[in-house]
């Protein structure tokens, strides 16, 4: 092999990627050309740096698996939640609409609540995009 | 975990909505998606949120999944992919806050040379790695600190295996000049002639 050696084939050897005979030849062409063999000592060095180079602190504290499962179960939650509190309210309208109240009072309290849950649920969803936009949101006091 | 009919078994448990059969999955699998992640965000803390936006979908997608192949490659795929996302809807890169700290005349640590500090220069790897663009990281994370064959490389990262040797050659290259450009001195020792 008199040519200098191709990146990829370079890359592929540095790697063991390579089969004997090809390993061979690379290192019969290493030993006679400087150059090529300059390279591969400077990839080799950084090679080894990273591969011994330690996780940063704090990604290997701990498992995720609690958090995983509390995301995986949490719909299971929420579901059940939402379709109780549809079957309450609609039984609680119901049984106000048929009881022998004024309909007066009626409207007066189906205003309030009415009123009272739209608001609620107005400010509910600003804080909720306000703090998906929050840039210091990850900052802790 | 190694790829056998438990994992095939598990998973199947898992695709029948199992929610449990998955923690044995994910303990297996943290380890080297927790440092995938990392490699890539350069954060620890947004890398162990990546990894477990990774594990919830996976699960949710596990209809899709052949129970009959290895999960770990289909995992860090997901999470190469939700790292790409959080990387360009935040438009940064990992470190730079930390880069734009140094003052202008740092001087770097010795490396090799054995005139700074090893966890100051293993320390300026890591920023190093932030200045490289991501597709370049991408490989070198999955290679050097997974130790994946090319083969895996390519599948996770969605290339043609041939393609992964070159993109290895461009992103040490790119490293390479990353560290130098930090005072780096160990990637720029003489070799005997």
């Amino acid at each position: 092999m008199n040519r200098h050696l191709e990146p990829e084939e370079l890359m592929r050897y540095l790697d063991g990627e390579l089969d004997t005979t090809a390993s061979a030849d690379i290192e019969t062409h290493l030993g006679r050309c400087t150059e090529c063999r300059r390279e591969h000592v400077i990839f080799q060095r950084m090679k080894e740096d990273l591969i011994t180079m330690p996780a940063r602190h704090g990604a290997t504290q701990g498992s995720v698996w609690d958090a995983v499962n509390r995301r995986l179960t949490r719909p299971i939650g929420w579901l059940l939640l939402v379709v109780g509190l549809a079957l309450w309210t609609a039984w609680a309208a119901y049984t106000f609409v048929v009881s022998p109240v004024d309909v007066f009072e009626k409207l007066t309290v189906g205003a309030i609540i009415i009123g009272t849950v739209l608001l609620l649920a107005s400010v509910l969803c600003e804080r909720y995009r306000e703090r998906r936009h929050d840039p210091y949101r990850k900052i802790q006091q | 975990m190694e790829r056998t009919s438990e994992e095939a078994d598990l998973i199947r448990r898992c695709m029948a909505g199992d929610a449990r059969a998955y923690e044995p999955i994910v303990r297996a699998c943290e380890g080297p998606a927790l440092r995938v992640a990392t490699g890539m965000l350069g954060d620890p803390d947004d890398a162990r949120d990546a990894v477990q936006d990774a594990f919830v979908r996976a699960f949710q997608a596990l209809d899709r999944f052949d129970a009959g192949r290895p999960f770990r490659p289909w995992l860090l795929r997901i999470l190469r992919n939700r790292c790409n996302d959080l990387l360009r809807g935040q438009r940064r890169r990992v470190g730079l806050e930390v880069l734009d700290a140094l003052p202008a005349d740092h001087d770097g640590v010795g490396g090799r040379d054995g005139s700074g500090d090893a966890a100051d220069a293993r320390e300026l790897i890591w920023r190093a790695l932030g200045r490289i663009a991501s597709e370049h990281r991408e490989v070198l994370v999955l290679k050097e600190l997974e130790g994946l064959r090319y083969a895996e490389i390519a599948q996770v990262a969605g290339i043609p295996e041939g393609t992964v040797a070159s993109r290895l050659y461009h992103a040490r290259r790119a490293l390479r000049s990353a560290l130098e450009a930090l005072g780096y001195s160990g990637v720029s020792m003489e070799v005997e002639p």
